[in-house]
């Protein structure tokens, strides 16, 4: 969806277990959920 | 262009708005995610910046990532914090872009604006600002954004395409888009998708 929005250059960090321990953390493990960090461009 | 939404976008927010209200008045209170200092040091957060900061800066914290964790700012940016909530993510940014960068917080969420503005003004920063505003419809000039930041915000419209496309908007050429947000590994039934009370519990 980025890259359709006109970004480039997509970066993507590692996983974070986000919700471990916290109390949705059933539903996080049941679809895989975690948190992620993004980075992209506006073309020049 | 009409797009098939999974979800009617102002019913969303308004759900939406009644979550976060709760963390910004009642940050203690049990919720389906973490809050505050303790979940700032999972996400990797360095501990000096978010040491430095007070309380009331990082009590209602919520995100899901570290939009700083793959870059940092450099001094002089100027940045937008979008669902920028209580502020701890601009409070970092300006730590980051120093006195000669701004950064703009945008926010739905009155209770959340409230504190982040006290804050503001607790610590007499003069360049970091929070203004009432949609991700769909944010309340910054084309192009005036070096970076564009947020955490946890973008997974909760309804919209994506039109807020990535509102972001590109704001961002200078050249300029970056950083955020945080969740991803899931496994698909999500097509039902679940519609049903709006899962989208914020």
């Amino acid at each position: 969806m980025l890259q359709d929005s006109g970004f480039t250059d997509v970066m993507i960090g590692e996983p974070v277990d986000t919700f471990r321990g916290a109390g949705g953390e059933d539903k996080a493990r049941a679809f895989e959920v975690y948190g992620y960090a993004f980075v992209a461009r506006r073309p020049v | 262009m009409t797009r098939d939404l999974l979800v009617d976008p102002e019913a969303l927010r308004e759900q939406v708005r009644d979550k976060y209200r709760e963390v910004a008045v009642d940050p203690g209170a049990s919720f389906h995610f973490h809050t505050g200092r303790s979940l700032a040091a999972r996400l990797g957060y360095a501990a000096a910046a978010s040491g430095a900061l007070p309380d009331r800066a990082v009590e209602s914290f919520a995100g899901v990532g570290n939009p700083f964790s793959l870059r940092s700012l450099a001094p002089g940016e100027k940045v937008v914090d979008v669902g920028s909530g209580a502020g701890f993510d601009s409070f970092i940014a300006v730590g980051q872009v120093g006195p000669d960068g701004y950064v703009v917080g945008v926010d739905m969420t009155p209770e959340m604006l409230a504190k982040s503005r006290q804050t503001a003004e607790a610590l007499g920063l003069a360049h970091v600002e929070f203004r009432r505003g949609l991700a769909e419809s944010l309340p910054v000039s084309d192009c005036w954004a070096d970076v564009v930041i947020s955490n946890g915000v973008i997974n909760l419209c309804s919209d994506k395409q039109a807020v990535f496309a509102e972001i590109f908007r704001v961002l200078r050429p050249g300029g970056l888009l950083q955020f945080a947000d969740i991803a899931n590994g496994r698909p999500v039934p097509a039902a679940a998708l519609r049903d709006i009370d899962l989208w914020t519990g």
